[in-house]
């Protein structure tokens, strides 16, 4: 029996949002809580010397916490422990946190972060990443012998491809209400966040305190696309402090301008392509060297450059591959996690440079791409080889069916003002976390029944728009046997929901979907009988019946990997999508407009269609935003664009006609076929959208993002004459 | 200040700071968090309500304005229906825009439905153009405002002069004292922007928006007279303007989004004399002339002397901008606009060109051009002028003319938009291409 799978679930979510009754973080009502603030470093390196506090204010009236304050380690515990709560001495960004601030209402906490400056030495800082010597990660793949194969290869193409960095410009900025310890000695923080069990650990850590008493619950959170994964840890534990130190409730809402200035964004990349190729278009041997600019600390640095570097080779067979990756330390604002995880960063490179040697060689793009895509039997760089549910072929015949873009005269010559072009890309995403990460990780959920004979879901995945919780009722109910209201979804809350693994890395629906599933379809053994399904239930828990299954992820059998060698199943499956992107670029002012956007897309089964469209078509509007229009940068250590009037995103008239072309090649270990989602849109917009333009002005841009300026300096310099 | 409106059909009163922000009187004094705030400056749309029928941002509105006026939330159950429509057709994932952007759908609906006009996809993308969303691409969210139903509803707009016992004399009264740190309060989009952020400190800040004597769009003999505190939503919608001044109406539909549109003044885009103002341009090649008030009396002003410098201009501390003139087009004359963004809404203009030219026997009689975001003021081309007047337009002096103005007149500058180099070139670029089209050399593509 399937009903919900495949159907048009209505969101439990939805009711409250389209009324406004949802609560975010600062619409929970607390009469008593006091706000709290930052004081920042406003230098990108150096030493703190003293605080300096204007007289004129009357610091009674607030609560400070400095390092002294943190009761546990004054660090922020992510993968490594070096990043500090609190500068105590030496900064290393900007925005770096030095002192804590609450008061009882805001007009307060702003002429108290007012009168207090911090009196700092500077020091030399590294902002450049290609000078700097601080490698917070080093990933070696390779594959035969690449440097012997490029040596001896007749045709050799070297192109160095860059992106800048991106915001991922949740609506709802970062913010969390945090408690003082109760009479049990449990501290309770409300956020706006992606993984609750990050937030509780790095909590155990900043105030010493064990799980029993760190209960982290997720507020409505008013998008994520990764940012708000590793930052609430940073957020909750100042609040925290705060609160502890006041002993009163304290809320931290970042406005705008705060949240640009200090929160992790996209990590600028560097990609060197030196690709040999036979004349046919044969990929012989590719050395890609990727860099990534990590920022002040390590925080999701090493697994941001593992992904990226496990995709820069793209989805493309080549017997001869060496990818050597390094993720930097510099002192920019630390930089995240961000919807692709260095993918979109490497996906970019990889489609780029096809194209350049598509351009090269005189073959069609797309031809490039059949000649080369992985099929069954492949092995990628890592050296997996595909067994199963590879969407290459599929997605490759449907966007042809759809686009025809196999018979665009690519880069042939163009006339008129506005200039017309189409582009290609073509892309995979592993889902799940990298290598050994869900073998590691453990994720865990739980199923029981209540006397009432439903099913409750306990979780900690998240919904930040996504659509977890329609896509969880529907894997359980058609699991179960069970009609969706049957099912109810406990809070993301750790304690009331085991740890599932953080909501991020596509891994929600295919791995924490999958146990749910299993954990249903077992349950739903143990109910038996025939009818409808609540009644039976009940009937099985009032006879006694094991009512509860607590279940743990095991990766699928047969899956190997080489963590020290870098060998190996790098990912169970691979989500697999084309785009193309059709612009039009104004050759007096070079604006770009994104006419359309087809995208086809293998996703193993969509467990709610609708919803899986809006992902991809989300996600791919920030990749046109990567692509052209998004534009990040940083003078001496601070970013610029610190209000939303210039760090700008996509309007409506900015967005695309999108047509979003679902194709299913199922999965047999994830939920009725499932795969990932999330992540992989971000993956292809950019090089489409290059690739369009490239079509359109016949220059090859290579990097992000690809503004009116950057093309007329291309222009220009193919066409001198026009110079004024 | 005491403040008495009504908020979902409820009569509402409490003791506010006047420039407190609605958004805040909402959220904060009066619990109704279904309003959001995203960005604090009128960008991102999450915090739009209906007042008096008008969907605003309610992070740029002072409460003082709403004294007296009907305010819509998200919580009203007038959005039900459109609601569901999200709910149906996915227009609602993280969920933070989404009261906005109901709140702007119904906007929209009803004015269709005033109008007599199909909603339809473009229509509901100009509309929408000032709420932004991260998640959804806006494809559900265009689905969800077309399958939407409303009910028309008369626009019920009060009359503003009934909003308050304002007389100008008053405010010119309060104005005799005003010094530099004084600040006029009309539209509020920029100003409570400027406030909040700390970039503007005011010792005084005086409310003009209920001024009826400021208002109106009136015809006379040998031009036109709009009232300063007329706003850009009122006059891209205005019969005369459309008619008579096209390329006014065009250029504000492209000030901000619709809920900028229905705050912003024209007194306001004049009075700050940013250098990207998007009017301003226009209003120079119109040959716009400014007439201020004091008590002193009134004077009036070409545009070009009332503009004198980086966000200044020549009105005094005392006086006040009353209206704008604009002088009848001779016959023959074709104008131009073109705004050049950061992106298609909502943004900020890296170029602004404007041209108005009159034809005779194919020789050019008479020619104003002028250019914002180029040098420190929105400026006058005096050089592409020179270049065109008494000649007969060709290709050739089309360029020349273009050029002329991009190297003698701009001196535009790098900034966190644009850069001085893509500036100069986009200038020359746009000004060739409307030169032919307004020449008639080249047909104009739309």
């Amino acid at each position: 029996m399937q009903r919900s799978v495949g159907g048009k679930l209505a969101r439990p979510d939805g009711p409250d949002k389209v009324s406004g009754r949802a609560l975010y973080v600062a619409d929970l009502r607390e009469p008593g809580a006091w706000v709290g603030g930052v004081v920042r470093a406003s230098l990108p390196r150096g030493v703190v010397r003293n605080f300096e506090f204007d007289a004129g204010f009357d610091f009674t009236r607030v609560v400070l916490a400095g390092p002294a304050d943190v009761p546990g380690a004054n660090v922020v515990s992510m993968i490594l422990e070096d990043q500090p709560l609190l500068a105590a001495q030496q900064f290393e960004h900007f925005a770096e946190p030095l002192l804590l601030v609450a008061a009882p209402d805001e007009p307060t906490l702003k002429a108290a972060l007012a009168a207090i400056r911090p009196v700092l030495a500077p020091l030399e800082p590294v902002l450049d990443p290609r000078a700097s010597e601080r490698v917070f990660k080093r990933i070696t793949i390779s594959k035969g012998d690449a440097l012997a194969e490029l040596a001896r290869a007749a045709i050799v193409l070297d192109n160095e491809y860059e992106t800048a960095s991106q915001e991922q410009m949740y609506i709802e900025t970062q913010g969390v209400l945090a408690y003082p310890p109760d009479e049990r000695g449990v501290v309770t923080v409300h956020g706006s966040l992606q993984c609750p069990y990050y937030v509780q650990k790095a909590l155990m850590r900043a105030l010493a305190l064990t799980p029993e008493r760190v209960r982290v619950i997720q507020a409505a959170t008013g998008g994520g696309f990764g940012g708000k994964e590793d930052y609430p840890s940073i957020l909750a534990a100042h609040a925290a402090v705060l609160a502890r130190k006041c002993g009163r409730p304290v809320r931290m809402v970042h406005e705008r301008h705060e949240d640009l200035l200090a929160t992790p964004k996209r990590h600028p990349s560097i990609v060197r392509h030196r690709t040999a190729v036979a004349s046919d278009g044969r990929l012989l041997a590719q050395h890609i060297e990727v860099l990534f600019d990590g920022g002040a600390y390590t925080t999701l640095s090493p697994v941001v450059l593992s992904r990226g570097c496990i995709h820069a080779a793209g989805p493309y067979k080549c017997e001869h591959v060496l990818i050597e990756g390094r993720a930097v330390a510099t002192n920019h604002v630390p930089y995240g996690a961000f919807r692709g995880f260095g993918a979109p960063q490497t996906c970019f490179a990889v489609e780029r440079q096809m194209d350049a040697i598509a351009a090269r060689l005189g073959l069609h793009p797309l031809e490039l791409r059949r000649r080369n895509m992985l099929r069954a039997g492949d092995s990628t760089a890592t050296g997996q080889v595909l067994r199963t549910s590879v969407g290459a072929e599929p997605v490759m015949e449907r966007i042809v069916a759809s686009t025809r873009f196999d018979e665009h005269d690519w880069r042939a010559p163009r006339t008129g003002r506005v200039r017309r072009g189409r582009g290609f890309s073509f892309f995979f995403h592993g889902a799940g976390f990298t290598g050994a990460g869900e073998a590691m990780l453990k994720a865990r959920i739980a199923v029981e029944l209540t006397r009432e004979g439903l099913a409750l879901v306990r979780t900690a995945s998240t919904e930040f728009g996504q659509g977890t919780l329609t896509m969880f009722k529907a894997i359980a109910s058609d699991a179960l046997g069970a009609s969706p209201q049957d099912v109810e979804l406990a809070p993301a809350d750790t304690f009331e929901a085991p740890n599932s693994g953080p909501t991020v890395a596509s891994r929600t629906c295919m791995i924490v979907g999958g146990l749910l599933a299993r954990s249903c379809r077992e349950l739903a053994q143990r109910i038996g009988g025939e009818g409808e399904f609540r009644a039976r239930a009940k009937a099985f828990v009032a006879r006694g019946g094991d009512a509860r299954i607590e279940a743990t992820y095991h990766s699928p059998a047969g899956l190997e990997w080489d963590d020290e060698r870098y060998r190996g199943d790098a990912y169970p499956a691979y989500g697999w999508a084309a785009d193309v992107a059709e612009v039009e670029v104004d050759l007096d002012t070079f604006e770009v407009r994104v006419t359309k956007l087809t995208s086809a897309v293998d996703c193993g089964k969509a467990i709610q269609p609708q919803m899986v469209v809006g992902q991809f078509e989300g996600g791919t509007l920030q990749a046109v935003g990567f692509a052209h229009l998004e534009v990040v940068t940083s003078r001496d250590g601070r970013v610029q664009q610190d209000r939303m009037a210039t760090c700008i995103i996509p309007t409506t008239l900015d967005a695309p006609q999108f047509e979003t072309e679902l194709v299913e090649v199922p999965f047999e270990h994830g939920p009725f076929g499932a795969k990932g989602i999330g992540e992989m849109p971000m993956d292809g917009g950019a090089p489409a959208v290059l690739s369009a333009i490239e079509d359109a002005l016949g220059v090859h841009v290579t990097r992000t993002p690809a503004t009116a300026e950057h093309l007329m300096e291309l222009w220009l310099a193919a066409h001198p004459q026009e110079r004024l | 200040m005491k403040l008495e409106f009504e908020v979902n059909g409820e009569r509402r009163e409490l003791e506010v700071d006047p420039l407190r922000r609605l958004l805040d009187v909402l959220r904060d004094d009066l619990g109704l968090t279904g309003t959001k705030e995203g960005c604090g400056e009128g960008e991102c749309g999450a915090c739009t309500v209906l007042v008096d029928g008008v969907a605003v941002n309610s992070c740029l509105v002072p409460a003082c304005q709403t004294a007296g006026a009907r305010v819509e939330t998200i919580e009203s159950r007038d959005f039900e229906s459109v609601g569901q429509a999200f709910l149906d057709e996915g227009g609602a994932q993280c969920g933070i825009c989404t009261p906005g952007m109901i709140v702007m759908t119904r906007a929209w609906l009803e004015e269709c439905a005033r109008n007599g006009a199909k909603p339809d996809e473009s229509g509901a993308r100009g509309a929408l153009a000032g709420n932004l969303c991260r998640c959804t691409g806006y494809g559900a969210i265009l689905r969800s405002a077309l399958c939407a139903r409303v009910a028309a509803k008369s626009a019920a707009r009060p009359a503003e002069a009934s909003k308050g016992s304002q007389s100008l004399r008053s405010v010119l009264e309060a104005l005799k004292s005003a010094d530099e740190s004084t600040r006029v309060i009309a539209g509020g989009t920029d100003l409570m922007v400027e406030l909040r952020t700390g970039r503007t400190r005011a010792s005084r800040v005086i409310d003009i928006r209920g001024l009826a004597e400021l208002r109106g769009v009136r015809a006379e003999s040998d031009g036109l007279r709009i009232g300063a505190l007329e706003c850009c939503a009122d006059l891209r919608r205005s019969t005369v303007v459309r008619e008579r001044f096209d390329v006014l109406a065009r250029a504000c539909a492209e000030v901000g989004a619709e809920q900028i549109q229905a705050r912003a003044t024209l007194g306001g885009n004049l009075g700050t004399a940013s250098p990207a103002a998007d009017l301003t341009p226009v209003l120079l090649a119109l040959d716009a002339r400014v007439r201020l008030v004091s008590l002193d009396g009134a004077r009036e002003l070409a545009l070009d002397e009332f503009l004198i410098g980086y966000r200044r201009t020549a009105r005094r501390p005392d006086e006040l901008i009353e209206s704008i003139w604009l002088p009848w087009p001779a016959p023959g004359t074709r104008c131009a606009f073109r705004k050049v963004g950061t992106r298609r809404a909502q943004s900020i203009s890296k170029l602004v060109v404007a041209l108005s030219v009159r034809l005779e026997s194919n020789v050019v009689r008479e020619v104003r051009a002028s250019a914002g975001a180029v040098a420190p003021r929105t400026i006058r081309l005096r050089a592409l002028e020179r270049e065109l007047n008494q000649r007969e337009p060709s290709r050739e002096l089309c360029r020349r003319a273009a050029r002329a103005a991009a190297l003698e007149d701009a001196t535009p500058i790098d900034d966190v938009r644009s850069s001085a180099s893509y500036r100069r070139h986009a200038l020359a670029r746009t000004l060739e291409t409307l030169l032919l089209e307004l020449t008639g050399i080249e047909a104009c593509p739309s």
